[in-house]
């Protein structure tokens, strides 16, 4: 039993596997060829064309689909910036609107005890003029019931202009002594 | 039915010369021959007188690995056909279906030849040379295929069909070179120095490095020669000598040895079926790395 291959191959009596048959490498450029030339002109065209347009419309989705997500996403940015400056305007509205009810309450407050105060001085004023009123009226009274008891007194009649002045100017200064000490 | 077949072999096995020879039988098998065995019997296969082209003596016969290339072709072609069949109706159908069944697979295998084999490779405007590298591709994974089915023969496996197509893509490297860099610049690929070089260190680089140059181009070609022949040849004349292992255990009445060289020569046909692909891919890769290389030389 010979192993050598090479040996067999060698002797030429056996088929042989290394050697180069010319004829048969012109009909694998043949078969090639042709296989090459039918390829291209009924199966490439197709395949690749078709594949490569169906990749292209692919991309073109994805990239539409890009497109409108950050479309979205822009208009979902922009309109919580707008949520978020409605609810500041609505926060500062109400600020506003407290800031002012506060001022009013001041104010109000502020006039009603100003106007508590004037009608307070007002009544006092009115009584003090009352009083001084009172106190004029009184005195004149007092005039009036002494010149009438020392006319009794005197017996004759004390209503000259004279009299009349010598008992306010004494009524006066009583009274300015009371007066103070009254005040 | 294994009692019936054990005389048969046992009597195949004595035919030839009382001895079973398992090296006449591999290399019977290896071989290129201008015949068929078929289970119907041996097919005589059409022999052509010799023609003489110039110094050349040119054998035109039709021989079975010529015969098993043109069922590869027409295999290939055949598939790749429907599947075009397929995209255009699914183009006709309606933009948004893609290709159903099987031409989907096929559709995958195109186009992960396209994008990882020929653009990846082959870089920016690869697109002219997609075609070559699926054609090559699928043609050189048939005649792989072929040597796998029972009384088929892989052409793949013969020096002659290997050097042709390996010869093929050396042109299609060359031109693309000559095209693509122009006389000066193709020519820089063999004659080569770096620019800027005194011309006294010229000289020396030019006589070191052209012979350098120019056997890169020619080894490319002769690799993918060797490497697709020799991973062909050396996986089929492992199956056979297990199977011729099978034989000489029935003639030699040791039937318990068979399980052990089957379990074997199955293993190592998975492993062909394998290395059918892993083959084409390489051939395919390498074209579209030489394609790529020279394009972008220096």
């Amino acid at each position: 039993m010979n192993l050598n291959l090479l040996a067999i191959a060698a002797a030429g009596t056996e088929p042989s596997i290394f050697g180069i048959n010319v004829g048969v490498s012109f009909w694998t450029f043949v078969i090639f060829i042709v296989l090459s030339v039918v390829l291209a002109k009924f199966a490439f065209p197709p395949i690749l064309g078709y594949a490569a347009a169906r990749e292209q419309r692919i991309q073109d989705a994805l990239d539409e689909a890009r497109r409108q997500r950050e479309e979205t996403e822009k208009l979902l940015e922009q309109q919580r910036q707008e949520l978020q400056n409605a609810r500041l305007e609505a926060q500062s509205l109400i600020a506003e609107g407290k800031h002012a009810a506060e001022r009013v309450r001041t104010d109000m407050l502020t006039r009603a005890k100003a106007e508590q105060e004037e009608l307070v001085t007002r009544a006092r004023q009115d009584i003090e003029r009352d009083r001084q009123k009172a106190i004029e009226s009184l005195r004149r009274e007092a005039v009036d019931i002494a010149l009438a008891a020392a006319g009794k007194l005197v017996g004759k009649r004390m209503d000259a202009p004279e009299d009349r002045r010598l008992v306010t100017e004494y009524l006066k200064s009583v009274d300015s002594a009371n007066g103070a000490g009254a005040a | 039915m294994m009692p019936s077949v054990l005389p048969m072999i046992r009597a195949a096995a004595s035919e030839e010369g009382g001895e079973f020879d398992i090296p006449s039988m591999i290399l019977h098998h290896l071989a290129d021959a201008n015949e068929w065995a078929t289970p119907f019997g041996v097919i005589p296969l059409p022999q052509f007188a010799p023609v003489q082209v110039g110094p050349l003596t040119i054998d035109f016969s039709i021989t079975k690995h010529v015969l098993f290339m043109m069922f590869a072709a027409f295999l290939v072609a055949l598939m790749l056909i429907l599947a075009a069949r397929d995209a255009k109706r699914s183009r006709e159908a309606g933009a948004e279906r893609g290709p159903k069944g099987a031409a989907n697979v096929v559709e995958a295998m195109v186009l992960f030849v396209r994008d990882e084999i020929a653009l990846k490779n082959i870089g920016h405007g690869g697109e002219r040379f997609v075609p070559y590298i699926v054609s090559v591709f699928f043609f050189i994974l048939f005649c792989n295929l072929l040597g796998l089915v029972p009384w088929g023969a892989s052409p793949t496996g013969n020096l002659s069909v290997t050097m042709a197509l390996a010869l093929i893509t050396f042109v299609i490297v060359e031109v693309t070179g000559m095209r693509e860099l122009g006389t000066k610049g193709y020519l820089e690929t063999i004659f080569y120095a770096p620019h800027g070089m005194h011309w006294a260190m010229r000289l020396p680089m030019y006589v070191i490095m052209t012979p350098v140059e120019f056997l890169g181009k020619l080894t490319k070609p002769f690799a993918l020669t060797i490497r697709l022949y020799a991973n062909m040849t050396a996986g089929h004349a492992v199956v056979l000598a297990l199977t011729g292992l099978m034989v000489i255990a029935v003639s030699a009445n040791a039937l318990w040895v068979i399980p052990a060289p089957l379990i074997m020569a199955v293993a190592i046909m998975v492993l062909e079926i394998f290395v059918a692909f892993l083959q084409a891919y390489i051939f395919a890769m390498l074209s579209a790395v030489f394609i790529g290389l020279i394009r972008h030389a220096h």
